[in-house]
């Protein structure tokens, strides 16, 4: 392990920890004790909110959305594939050729999916005027990251502008946006549980009739 | 426009301590679920077209995450590191005169609450919750539109939130009654008022007793055919709104809550039975218990979910042939996506009419008339509210029917607006005045 390396695992602590320290702050804020009597259940609520309720056709938004949503996964499969990639790269482990190819596949999909993402916050008026400098930081920071995985792939050359790439989105990511990588998980459990309590999720309908 | 002239004047005449107090509030009404939620948002714009008003008018202040930015940008500011560490990075404000302006457009003006963000979101945030948290904030501050902080002020005065005097709500109820003895031909056919020990307190809109008393007369003939052990409350406890969760003053709504939880026990009662009002529910069902901080001893059910009982039990028996006209059926936000109940009304309605179509979308991803949130007692917003309604109109004029039943007075109200802007050419109806209609009378 390099000093290089060595780097990436602080940013790694530094992440976790921070994320550890943003999820304990917002349970700080207590848990809403409730009075009213259950309709459903809320365990159910929150499967459906992680499993089927995550599904495009749950959700009209998605739907007409699809390119968007595509290019979503694929940015977020891309910088997912890129961190799996870390301990590869710092323990010198060869991949089998297939996973080889599918990581490439993968972290290429990223940069586009990120560069898509990225062109239409900037060319759509309406997503432009949402935005904040770090929607532009954290795609940026991703779809970097995405790239320079994929480049280590083909040239060790590449390693250590990717490892000092890691060190700032780690080190970022509890800053800003990305962030939501601990946060969507909280989110989704809370609506899961509110809709599951009142007896709207898991649906008995769909959007079409 | 003298309440733009108010609203504006009071937003003029905000103090600093009046900012840090709706601050305050702010804060108080954040929980861990909330706190998650204000941390989420990823910007992506989704959301946009799950908004009837941005669907209506696709603007950048109709995005349902603009709209949250809003809140989240003073969150960030005044609760989180970033926030204070680099603003202008993160998206941090303020919360000073101006912000306050925007936050009263965005959750007054540009929200009914309905939720269905909520379940187009691909994070999952419930929106509704953040707004509802601006809102008592902007309460706290006095920016509560007058008209809408006047419907809560009437039913805290008055016991109803249209301030019918007890000695109206009975004279009507007394004629209704011998409108349900002419109806039925049962000259035994009572409309209870006050009876001690009824097993259902049923509760009424006020709009029925003062506009649609052939609601409650519908009502009525149903729980009659069914036998039903009911009654009406003479004083406080008859009216089921609660605009306490549209102005979002816990303290106010909860104040509401306790006519219901008051009548009930008063007279006795082992069940609450809210008409329908898809808000009603919600306040009752849902929200009195948390306001209260305490848990009902009875039940609360809406007559959906009564009716739908009756036909099981084979208490009431229809003859759908008796209404062959198609009918259609709009689902209120706060009875179905918030309240739960999607099925008990199909059920009925499948039983009571001969052609039952569903809109599209339906159940939880079905569109808000444009009436809910309070829309309908805030004047300043009317052209927005009739805007937004048109994906409600678009809606009705797809699924070809001629009838929309839609259980809620409230968005009766809006639907008759819109029947009138859209030309829908459409009658509405209560689905208890379809079953009443529908009844199969004992000889």
């Amino acid at each position: 392990m390099t000093t290089l390396h060595l780097g990436v695992l602080l940013a790694i602590a530094w992440a976790v920890l921070t994320m550890t320290f943003l999820h304990l702050k917002a349970k700080s804020y207590g848990i809403r004790k409730l009075y009213s009597k259950p309709a459903g259940d809320p365990a159910k609520g929150v499967v459906y909110a992680f499993t089927l309720g995550m599904a495009p056709w749950a959700k009209e938004s998605v739907m007409m959305n699809l390119p968007s949503y595509g290019a979503g996964l694929a940015f977020h499969a891309g910088v997912l594939t890129a961190l799996g990639l870390l301990p590869v790269a710092a323990f010198r482990l060869e991949l089998p050729s297939f996973v080889l190819f599918s990581v490439r596949l993968f972290t290429l999909a990223g940069v586009v999916g990120g560069f898509v993402l990225l062109m239409k916050r900037l060319v759509n008026p309406q997503l432009r005027g949402l935005s904040c400098p770090d929607d532009f930081v954290s795609n940026i920071l991703g779809s970097t990251f995405a790239l320079l995985a994929f480049a280590w792939t083909l040239s060790p050359v590449a390693e250590v502008p990717w490892m000092a790439e890691a060190m700032l989105l780690l080190i970022y990511a509890p800053l800003g946006k990305i962030r939501h990588c601990l946060f969507f998980f909280t989110t989704r459990y809370h609506l899961g549980a509110f809709f599951g309590r009142r007896g709207t999720f898991p649906p008995g309908g769909r959007f079409h009739a | 426009m003298p309440e733009l002239d108010e609203l504006e004047t009071r937003l003029v005449g905000l103090t600093e301590t009046d900012i840090q107090r709706g601050l305050e509030v702010f804060r108080s009404k954040l929980k861990a679920a909330e706190a998650s939620y204000l941390n989420s948002c990823v910007h992506c714009g989704l959301c946009a077209d799950s908004c009837h008003y941005h669907r209506m008018d696709s603007t950048l202040e109709n995005i349902p995450a603009h709209k949250l930015e809003l809140i989240s940008s003073v969150f960030k500011r005044n609760f989180t590191a970033m926030g204070r560490i680099a603003p202008g990075l993160v998206g941090a404000k303020p919360f000073n005169r101006e912000m306050a302006k925007a936050w009263v457009d965005a959750v007054f003006g540009r929200c009914s609450l309905c939720g269905r963000c909520s379940v187009n979101c691909t994070i999952g945030i419930a929106l509704p919750r953040i707004f509802r948290a601006a809102r008592a904030a902007l309460g706290t501050m006095g920016l509560v539109p007058t008209d809408l902080q006047a419907t809560v002020d009437n039913s805290l005065k008055h016991g109803n939130n249209m301030a019918v005097t007890k000695d109206d709500w009975v004279e009507t109820v007394q004629w209704i009654e011998e409108e349900l003895q002419t109806e039925t031909g049962d000259p035994g056919a009572k409309i209870p008022l006050d009876k001690q020990g009824a097993k259902v307190l049923f509760t009424v809109n006020p709009r029925e007793p003062k506009f649609f008393p052939l609601s409650l007369l519908a009502s009525a003939k149903v729980f009659w055919a069914a036998r039903e052990d009911w009654t009406l409350a003479s004083d406080n406890g008859w009216d089921l709104t609660n605009y306490g969760l549209f102005n979002c003053n816990d303290e106010q709504a909860g104040a509401i809550t306790q006519n219901l939880v008051d009548a009930m026990e008063r007279l006795g009662c082992q069940t609450l039975v809210i008409g329908e009002c898809g808000h009603g529910y919600g306040a009752a069902r849902w929200e009195g218990p948390e306001w209260l901080r305490k848990s009902y001893p009875f039940e609360v059910k809406s007559i959906l979910e009564l009716m739908d009982e009756y036909l099981r039990a084979g208490r009431i028996r229809l003859d759908s042939s008796k209404n062959p006209i198609p009918v259609t059926l709009h689902d209120p936000c706060n009875l179905v996506r918030h309240g739960g109940i999607c099925e008990a009304q199909r059920r009925v309605l499948r039983q009571a009419v001969d052609s039952f179509i569903e809109m599209t979308p339906n159940r939880e991803h079905n569109f808000c008339c444009g009436g809910g949130g309070g829309q309908l007692a805030m004047a300043r917003y009317k052209q927005r509210r009739i805007r937004s309604g048109g994906m409600k109109a678009k809606q009705i004029r797809e699924s070809g029917a001629k009838i929309v039943v839609a259980p809620c007075h409230n968005c009766i109200d809006q639907l008759m607006e819109l029947n009138k802007e859209y030309k829908l050419n459409v009658q509405i109806k209560t689905v208890a005045e379809m079953v009443a209609d529908a009844l199969v009378l004992d000889a």
